[in-house]
């Protein structure tokens, strides 16, 4: 039966040429992180502003811009939020951020003092084993997979199922000798097989196979959690939307106040208190984390999982009821 | 097969949508739920199908309460065809077969080439996709899909909508057939026709009531003048003359010259239908 339904969906995949689009964007995306992101997009170096009105750091790097004033020195961050501010006046250089990232980065901080000591042998403290190039693959990597899964993933589920509601055949499945339910778990289980390949394959392409093997079993667990949540919200709203053009509409809600926030919070200095109330923070950040191969290991998150796709699962089921029953 | 007592439905505080209804089906009865649109037909017949659930009043199906019925064995005694043909309009009709086939046990299931065989679909068409059939080839496919579990209880709403009078009379036959296997048969139509060379009995419902039910001929008896309308040729001019049924055992009394045709004054179902729900058939 599950076979059978498992068919059937295949084939409306393929007939909506859904994975000729992921192909293409698996092409797509690989291309721009080898050629593109890769190649062009170096960051430019920081910029460190120091403010050391007695001269206690002795000889410096001409890297380091020196300013006359604590204020100056406030002045030079709010105009350049990447820079790195030190404050040397108490003769012990602090380092300084901009007021909305202090928490980021341990890279900056250290490259900010190592111009203070740019003429003896400076040793950086070393946090984890990525390269500069492949952190950018990993971090290029994530953002694209998330935005996969939520675009693609869960406009993909939409395509397939408007089909069946415009056909008629949703409400032919209330009078089949089977669990309703099969007909939601074997699309979900689809689409979550064919994330899950795409996610291994992008992590296998872009960041190199004997990195991608440490950081799999991560990546497709976080990738597995965010398929879950996406398509069975793309269900939902395919059954509860009239039509494509509504469902268009609520994506684009979904992109603006789903993903755009959290690619703010994660990836800018923009600062938003509320963001940790957000559940998608927390899985792109899941995501992100296993992409360095620190997976999230606090059960509350997984917990939360779990209890989400199962509530929205029952939501999905009751809708899909309500479809069942309507008139043709 | 059906026993129906005291239903009612309703879709909201103020949408009661049927009224108290009561009647039985027996098994290999081709009973007729006859009703204009928004008359309650649909609702009675998804109460009936297990899809709707909340209803007031006592259904069996098969011997058992419709709101205790395991589904799975109930849905497996079961075929139905909907009021339009939903398929898989990317599939064959072949692929569309064998996937709602699957879901019943393979020993109850017909031959899918047999079935359509029967049906005389175009065996050119068979590897096509749906999206390309005519209406009524997708209504030979969707009876396909209907009977292809052997049902023993055959929800048939509209069966001969989009097809033409050689496809009709062939559905007809087809029902026949199934009645003759013993398939009990609940067909909800407007073609006053089938119902009237179908059913064994029929119902007419309207505004959530029944408000007629018996065979098709006794209900046409019921509500006949009993009168015969004779046109004749009398001194080379074509007359006609409506005279009492009874006064035919006397043979023809006035003068005439040549009988042309003698036409029975019975109401035909649809002037039945039109009494009893007040509205024609559009």
């Amino acid at each position: 039966m599950i076979y059978s339904l498992l068919k059937k969906d295949f084939q409306m995949l393929i007939s909506g040429k859904f994975f000729l689009v992921a192909l293409g964007s698996l092409v797509l995306y690989t291309l721009f992180i080898h050629f593109g992101y890769i190649h062009y997009m170096h960051a430019e170096l920081y910029h460190v502003y120091l403010y050391d009105p007695q001269g206690t750091q002795g000889e410096t790097s001409d890297l380091a811009c020196p300013v006359a004033s604590q204020e100056e020195l406030d002045a030079a961050l709010s105009g350049d939020t990447n820079g790195v501010g030190i404050d040397a006046s108490s003769g012990v250089p602090e380092i300084f951020f901009y007021f909305g990232s202090e928490k980021t980065d341990n890279h900056r901080a250290d490259y900010a003092l190592s111009l203070l000591q740019w003429q003896k042998d400076y040793k950086a403290q070393v946090v984890g084993s990525n390269t500069p190039e492949l952190k950018q693959r990993k971090e290029m990597c994530c953002e694209l997979l998330f935005i996969e899964i939520i675009a693609v993933g869960f406009l993909g589920i939409a395509s397939v199922l408007f089909k069946e509601k415009q056909m008629g055949v949703i409400r032919v499945h209330a009078v089949l000798p089977c669990p309703k339910s099969l007909f939601i778990v074997s699309k979900i289980l689809l689409f979550l097989l064919s994330d899950l390949v795409f996610a291994a394959l992008m992590v296998v392409l872009n960041i190199g196979f004997p990195d991608a093997v440490v950081i799999l079993p991560a990546v497709l667990t976080q990738t597995a959690i965010l398929s879950l949540i996406m398509s069975l919200t793309g269900f939902g709203c395919t059954m509860m939307l009239k039509d494509f053009r509504q469902f268009s509409l609520a994506y684009l809600v979904i992109a603006i106040f789903v993903a755009a926030p959290v690619f703010l919070s994660a990836n800018t200095s923009v600062k938003m208190a509320w963001i940790n109330w957000h559940p998608f923070y927390h899985v792109y950040m899941g995501l992100k984390n296993a992409c360095f191969g620190t997976p999230a290991a606090n059960p509350v998150y997984y917990i939360c999982s779990v209890c989400g796709i199962a509530a929205l699962f029952l939501i999905v089921r009751a809708a899909f009821h309500r479809e069942m029953k309507k008139e043709g | 097969m059906i026993e129906v007592k005291n239903l009612t439905f309703s879709y909201g505080k103020d949408k009661q949508a049927l009224h108290g209804l009561n009647f039985t089906v027996g098994d290999g009865e081709i009973f007729g739920f006859l009703g204009p649109n928004g008359s309650g037909k649909s609702t009675t017949q998804k109460i009936l199908t297990g899809i709707l659930k909340g209803h007031g009043g006592y259904v069996s199906v098969f011997g058992q309460d419709i709101s205790t019925v395991h589904t799975k064995d109930f849905f497996g005694k079961i075929g139905v065809l909907f009021e339009f043909p939903y398929l898989y309009a990317n599939l064959s009709v072949i692929d569309n077969l064998k996937y709602f086939a699957s879901f019943y046990p393979a020993n109850q299931c017909r031959d899918i080439g047999e079935i359509l065989e029967k049906l005389e679909f175009k065996t050119d068409y068979l590897k096509k996709p749906v999206s390309s059939y005519s209406k009524g080839m997708r209504q030979r496919v969707s009876m396909a899909r209907a009977l292809v579990s052997s049902p023993r209880l055959l929800f048939l709403d509209e069966p001969t909508s989009g097809l033409d009078p050689s496809g009709a009379v062939l559905f007809r036959n087809i029902i026949e057939e199934e009645r003759k296997k013993g398939t009990t048969v609940f067909l909800t139509t407007h073609n006053m026709l089938d119902a009237d060379l179908l059913c064994d009995r029929v119902a007419f419902i309207s505004d959530g009531t029944i408000v007629a039910l018996d065979t098709p001929n006794r209900l046409k008896e019921q509500n006949s003048n009993h009168c015969i309308k004779i046109v004749y040729q009398y001194q080379g001019r074509r007359e006609e003359k409506t005279i009492e049924a009874s006064e035919l055992q006397a043979g023809i009394s006035f003068p005439h010259d040549e009988i042309i045709s003698i036409h029975s004054e019975e109401p035909t179902l649809e002037d039945m239908f039109i009494q009893y729900t007040g509205r024609g058939l559009l």
